[in-house]
């Protein structure tokens, strides 16, 4: 288990040099207009270029990969070349804020998804066939459009919860879930649709298998049959559904964060691009990687826990 | 068991990796809530900026002087101001007993402290104090600024970014970008505020003007997406932010209040006026055809859906510079511009290419067929967004459509009339312009200096360095809680131009 653990964190360290190294090329290698974004249209060529050597854009590509790579194995990812705060900073303050968002978006879509791919796979027959239409029809909502919707309905009309912005934990619990709901809602309501199918596959595939026959003809009650057994042999399906779910949320959010206002990594993505905050946008694909890197870590763990077929290969 | 345990692990895992920052400070009747569209970029007082972020900082760093939303230049920091004869020297009496909230005296040394560092700093509006050669002290509330030559816009500079006053003690100051220290109606609050997500202020017990700022706590929270703030403003989140006109129809539907005043003008730059790039364009009649080639009220109509006002100039009143009387130089006739172009050697028109911006998209096709119908054919180069304002400044491009602020006459003419100026982007020279403008420059503020800079504009219409279509109007959106004046030169109010409705 140790080993099969080891060996998946070498590969999330492999693709996170591999994707920071390519990612640094791209953005560091097309940094001409930076200097004159940051001074804007009165400044001289002499402060552009002044500039430009302050930022250290005037050495060598390969010399500011090395002092970037450098900083960044100690935790160091410099300042922003266009906001007050550091990167570290503006990552650890929105991190948390997308990060809230897509785990109880993840966890909400993981329940409702598993109990209606359960009853489609159990009950079959026109149960089977509404949930498979709700299912679509979620699928076929736009997040950002059933975002807006919600908003309309929710904070404009009836005024039950807020329109726009995001209240941290720690200042008011009630805030704090009050400032998801809508936001969570609308990611989750399009989300369900592909992991509720895949689940309802994979308990129907589960439930044809010689064991579930023997199992059933031993007596073993239908209950204990589908969530003792059947379920644990269909849940590796169900999590891999749900870790894609994870990073698509991770990179889809950025619409909701706008729909929203919500300060996230969305939004700081999206100002930081436009900009050319190339620390920045750095830090971003550092950090998305290191949480995908992660949740797959996760992922994998706990398909290994649930099955030791997976520990075996 | 072991499942139980499990779950209960990553529960608390989840809920003790709380997110780090603090709250939210919600709107009630003794708080201004803004809405922002852009997020605040820095506190440092030589990265400032006017326009969106302005009201970020004004609440914290009182300013020299003032302007009113009129755009009429008043006391305030400074109670009184005096040029020399010949427009050097800069003479300002300073407000007695004022203080930094960090207990620094505001005085001729802090004046001095903040001109010099602005002056000497990296920021976007470092030149509101380039041509201050020196400061001096002349007693602890007098300071009198050398100019290294006569600055006509240097009342309206010391009025927003250039007279802003930040405490000595925190310039240069590596935590100054976010902890701002100024003598203002508001002290940052710092304890409630979230860099990105929510800019908290609270009333200065000490400001000198308290009456002038009724609000006891102030609020700015970025909201980059119209329909978000639409719908914060609807919700009553806020209390008033910027519009477009696309929700104007919606925003009075919902019993919202919307201001305009008009503060940026669009049109065509001809750039090339040397013809270095498209020779027909340094041939003033080809100019002037292009001014005849586009129908600017219905553009106005249909596509800015009317607000604005059709111009031929670039200034926008209240502007020194704008005359009311070249409005109207060049009326709609394609007709005319065809025969202007081939008195110009041109029947057959000429080719041009054109700098295509995602934000001004809709006028794409208009410029291809209008200019098409007078024989000028248009190839369009798609320009990303985060290098509009870099390739536009390249000179790369003979012509191109934009939309410009417009803030002090002197301010503007050193964007876009110089030979060295930014937005004259082939730094086409023209000398008959430049003793104009010297001529204005050097002749004493007042009646005759206006005259001198509408005499420079005059030329600059006559001579067709632009085509422009029209001013557009700034849109305002408010709550009826708060009533606000917008403010002349400035795309959004300042943060004395809002009361509490009632």
């Amino acid at each position: 288990m140790i080993r099969y653990l080891l060996k998946r964190v070498v590969s999330g360290i492999a693709l996170l040099c591999l994707v920071s190294t390519v990612t640094f090329m791209m953005v560091f290698g097309a940094t001409g207009n930076v200097a004159r974004n940051i001074l804007g249209e009165n400044a001289t060529a002499d402060q552009v270029t002044a500039l430009n050597s302050r930022l250290g854009l005037d050495r060598p590509l390969m010399v500011q990969f090395g002092d970037w790579v450098s900083h960044a194995v100690r935790g160091d990812l410099g300042p922003s070349w266009t906001m007050s705060e550091s990167v570290a900073s503006a990552l650890a303050s929105r991190l948390p804020v997308t990060l809230s968002m897509v785990t109880i978006a993840v966890a909400m879509m993981a329940l409702l998804s598993a109990m209606l791919g359960i009853a489609a796979a159990v009950r079959g027959g026109w149960a089977d066939r509404v949930i498979q239409i709700v299912s679509v029809a979620g699928f076929a909502m736009p997040n950002f459009w059933l975002g807006l919707l919600l908003v309309l309905t929710f904070s404009v009309e009836l005024g039950w919860l807020p329109a726009t912005g995001y209240v941290s934990f720690s200042a008011s619990p009630s805030a704090w879930a009050a400032s998801l709901v809508l936001p969570v809602t609308s990611l989750v309501l399009s989300g369900i649709a592909s992991a509720s199918q895949q689940i309802r596959g994979a308990v129907i595939d589960a439930l044809k298998q010689d064991y579930v026959r023997t199992l059933r003809a031993r007596g073993v009650s239908p209950r204990s049959v589908l969530y003792r057994h059947a379920l644990r042999n269909a849940m590796p399906a169900a999590l891999t559904v749900l870790s894609v779910q994870f990073i698509a949320l991770l990179g889809g959010a950025a619409v909701i964060e706008r729909v929203f206002a919500i300060p996230g990594m969305g939004s700081l993505t999206v100002s930081a691009a436009l900009i050319g905050d190339v620390p920045v946008l750095m830090g971003v694909v550092v950090t998305l990687i290191i949480v995908v890197v992660l949740v797959n870590i996760l992922i994998d763990f706990l398909n290994a826990w649930a099955n030791p077929k997976v520990r075996m290969s | 068991m072991r499942n139980r345990l499990i779950l209960s692990a990553l529960t608390a895992a989840f809920l003790s990796v709380p997110p780090i920052a603090k709250a939210e400070v919600a709107n009630s009747p003794e708080t201004l809530a803004l809405a922002g569209i852009l997020d605040n970029d820095t506190f440092d007082r030589a990265g400032l900026s006017i326009g969106h972020r302005a009201q970020y900082w004004m609440p914290v760093f009182d300013t020299l002087l003032y302007t009113a939303p009129d755009g009429k230049t008043m006391p305030n920091l400074a109670t009184e101001w005096r040029f020399n004869g010949d427009g050097t020297e800069l003479t300002l009496k300073l407000r007695e007993g004022v203080k930094f909230s960090d207990g620094t005296p505001f005085n001729a040394e802090a004046v001095k402290a903040n001109l010099e560092y602005l002056r000497d700093g990296v920021g976007q509006n470092t030149w509101m104090a380039g041509a201050i050669k020196s400061v001096e002290i002349v007693g602890p509330v007098e300071v009198k600024l050398h100019l290294k030559e006569p600055d006509p816009g240097m009342l309206f500079n010391l009025a927003t970014v250039g007279g802003a006053m930040a405490s000595p003690a925190t310039l240069g100051k590596a935590d100054s970008k976010m902890l701002p220290v100024g003598s203002g109606p508001y002290i940052y609050d710092t304890a409630r505020s979230v860099t990105g997500r929510q800019y908290v202020y609270k009333r200065n017990p000490d400001y000198w003007n308290a009456s002038a700022f009724p609000f006891e706590t102030m609020t700015i929270t970025p909201i980059n997406d119209l329909s978000a703030r639409m719908n914060a403003l609807k919700s009553g989140q806020v209390d008033a932010g910027a519009g477009e006109g696309q929700v104007v129809t919606e925003a009075e539907a919902s019993k919202l209040t919307v201001s305009r005043l008009p503060v940026d003008w669009l049109g065509l730059f001809l750039s090339d006026r040397d013809g270095k790039m498209v020779k027909a364009l340094s041939d003033v009649r080809v100019r002037r055809a292009l001014n005849m080639a586009f129908d600017e009220k219905a553009i106005l109509k249909f596509v800015a859906r009317g607000y604005g006002e059709v111009t031929d100039q670039p200034f926008v009143p209240p502007s020194e510079a704008f005359d009311p009387s070249l409005d109207g130089t060049y009326q709609y006739d394609p007709k005319a511009a065809r025969a202007l172009l081939a008195e110009a050697g041109y029947p057959n028109g000429f080719s041009v290419t054109m700098p295509d911006i995602g934000t001004l998209a809709p006028y794409t096709p208009i410029i291809t067929q209008q200019l098409k119908d007078i024989g000028v054919t248009v190839s369009w180069v798609k320009v990303p967004p985060n290098v509009t304002i870099a390739e536009l400044l390249s000179g790369k491009y003979p012509m191109f459509l934009f939309r410009l602020g417009s803030q002090s006459p002197w301010a503007d003419f050193n964007k876009f009339a110089f030979a060295n100026s930014p937005w004259n982007t082939s730094k086409a020279k023209d000398e008959k312009l430049e003793a104009l403008l010297k001529k204005a420059q050097f002749t004493p503020p007042g009646k005759e200096q206006n005259a001198a800079m509408q005499a420079a504009n005059r030329y600059m219409v006559e001579n067709a360095f632009f085509a422009p279509w029209f001013r557009i109007d700034s849109i305002y959106i408010s709550n009826t809680q708060v009533k606000v004046q917008m403010q002349a030169q400035n795309i959004v109010p300042w943060p004395r131009n809002y009361a509490p409705a009632k």
